[in-house]
């Protein structure tokens, strides 16, 4: 006899799609990798510069995440203005949105003949659509929403008193935001930046559509997978059983952390 | 020279009428039921809620005019606060919390060390306040409180919370503090005995209940 109390029986049993259907995929990806070639498929030229493309990209929108989104989610969380749960309704919208429609929105907003686009290539001859600062937006089109939720939350979670305390000791509002507050969603801010980040790192629909599949230039790893599985080439593999290594590799470096910094918010 | 207070707080359902004068080396005591507005009042003296209609002043220098429409920013008011579980910032060492709003050099200073040593905080300078008792939260708090230039000091029921032990320490660390402090000592609590024990001066909120509830603090 187990001496606990006992839960309704039979539970594991229905539960275990919900895993199965995670794990099996990410088994089959590693059962099926020629290993002996793995290396020189991701290290061949498209890979490389889709992999090296994909990193720089993802860093670039995660870190504009942190800088425009902790001033936004601040002010969702503590502050009542006009309009806000419209303002929120916005910011999360790319979250509910198939990516490929938000990547079509950007390029009628920012494409060479887009509502902001036409009037900056026309004034200042900048041409955003199928470069790399469009994927870069796409990305951040996609992600920032993740940060801007979960430090919304983080925010909501700080106990207003300590914050009282620490302006009645004399520190102005910049510097108890930066000693004080910020130290105390330290947790949520890493959860935050990384779940960004993973996001920013995966995107595929809005790339695909606002910054184009041109190797070299926008192809980040989603599409260069895309691309190789669509000709036949063996590098798809070999690049998702890549993004399946780094995203396991960050949720175990990260273990329960982000999960719990997600559910408790600031604390 | 004096703390005045004259001032309404108005929420949908609630009116809180303040009014008080605190001379510099009064410890004023707070006492009324839960929910009558006295951390209210106490929030309205640091600068983190502004009366609706009325005005604060502490010497003459107005920290809150509705008429004139001028609000001063807490940090302006020269007030430390020691709030209900202390207010200590959990992400920082106790020695990090206690020289807060100070520069790193203040730890070296003898002042610093004589309300370590004052408030018996000898060991703890390194831990995080998680890892403290109840008591020990409240002797930093106080301390922090203690070591900050300030002209009012604002406390919420220090020692609520506290077992018997503690509170004891706690209520003769705020003894002592009292006794040299300049400024004027603003103590909610539900204690009678405490209050017998600390304060000069008692104020009571009376709570008059009707189609709105109304309460009145008046000494």
């Amino acid at each position: 006899m187990k001496r606990s109390l006992s839960a309704p029986s039979g539970l594991w049993l229905i539960a275990l799609p919900a895993v199965a259907i995670v794990i099996v995929p990410v088994l089959a990806v590693f059962w099926r990798t020629d290993w002996s070639s793995f290396l020189t498929s991701i290290s061949n030229e498209t890979s490389r510069t889709a992999l090296e493309l994909s990193l720089r990209t993802s860093l670039v929108a995660t870190v504009l995440a942190l800088i425009f989104g902790t001033p936004l989610a601040w002010l969702l969380a503590n502050r009542d203005f006009k309009f806000k749960s419209l303002v929120r309704a916005f910011c999360v919208l790319p979250m509910v949105l198939p990516p490929v429609v938000g990547g079509v929105a950007l390029l009628y907003a920012f494409g060479r003949r887009g509502l902001v686009g036409a009037r900056l290539d026309e004034w200042f001859g900048i041409q955003l659509a199928f470069t790399e600062t469009a994927a870069i937006m796409a990305q951040f089109f996609v992600a920032a929403p993740f940060f801007i939720l979960v430090m919304e939350a983080a925010f909501d979670q700080v106990d207003r008193r300590i914050v009282g305390t620490a302006r009645t000791f004399g520190a102005g509002p910049w510097r108890t935001f930066a000693t004080v507050t910020l130290g105390l969603v330290r947790p949520s801010l890493l959860a935050a930046l990384v779940l960004t980040w993973a996001r920013a790192l995966g995107e595929f629909g809005a790339t695909i559509a606002f910054a184009g599949n041109t190797a070299g230039r926008t192809q980040t790893v989603p599409l260069a997978v895309y691309s190789q599985l669509e000709s036949g080439g063996d590098d798809a593999l070999a690049l998702s059983t890549l993004m399946m290594i780094i995203s396991l590799g960050v949720l175990i470096t990260l273990r329960g952390r982000w999960v719990s910094a997600l559910r408790r918010g600031g604390q | 020279m004096s703390l005045e207070i004259n001032c309404q707080l108005r929420r949908d359902k609630f009116n809180l009428e303040v009014h008080l004068t605190v001379a510099p080396g009064a410890v004023l005591a707070i006492t009324g039921e839960n929910g009558s507005g006295k951390t209210s009042t106490l929030d309205m003296i640091a600068g983190l809620l502004a009366c609706t209609t009325g005005k604060i002043s502490l010497n003459g220098k107005v920290f809150d005019d509705s008429t004139t429409n001028r609000f001063m920013q807490p940090e302006k008011r020269g007030v430390s606060t020691v709030f209900q579980g202390g207010g200590l910032f959990s992400h920082m060492t106790i020695e990090k919390n206690l020289i807060f709003g100070r520069g790193a050099a203040f730890r070296n200073t003898p002042r610093f060390d004589s309300a370590v040593e004052q408030f018996n905080l000898t060991g703890l300078l390194s831990r995080k306040p998680s890892t403290l008792s109840g008591g020990q939260r409240q002797r930093v708090a106080l301390a922090r409180a203690f070591l900050a230039p300030s002209e009012i000091l604002l406390l919420d029921e220090p020692t609520t919370s506290l077992d018997a032990t503690s509170r004891d320490e706690v209520r003769s660390a705020m003894k002592t503090f009292f006794e040299t402090y300049n400024g004027v000592v603003v103590l909610v609590s539900h204690d009678d005995a405490e209050i017998a024990e600390l304060a000069t001066n008692v104020a009571r909120i009376t709570i008059l209940r009707g189609e709105n509830t109304a309460a009145v603090l008046r000494n």
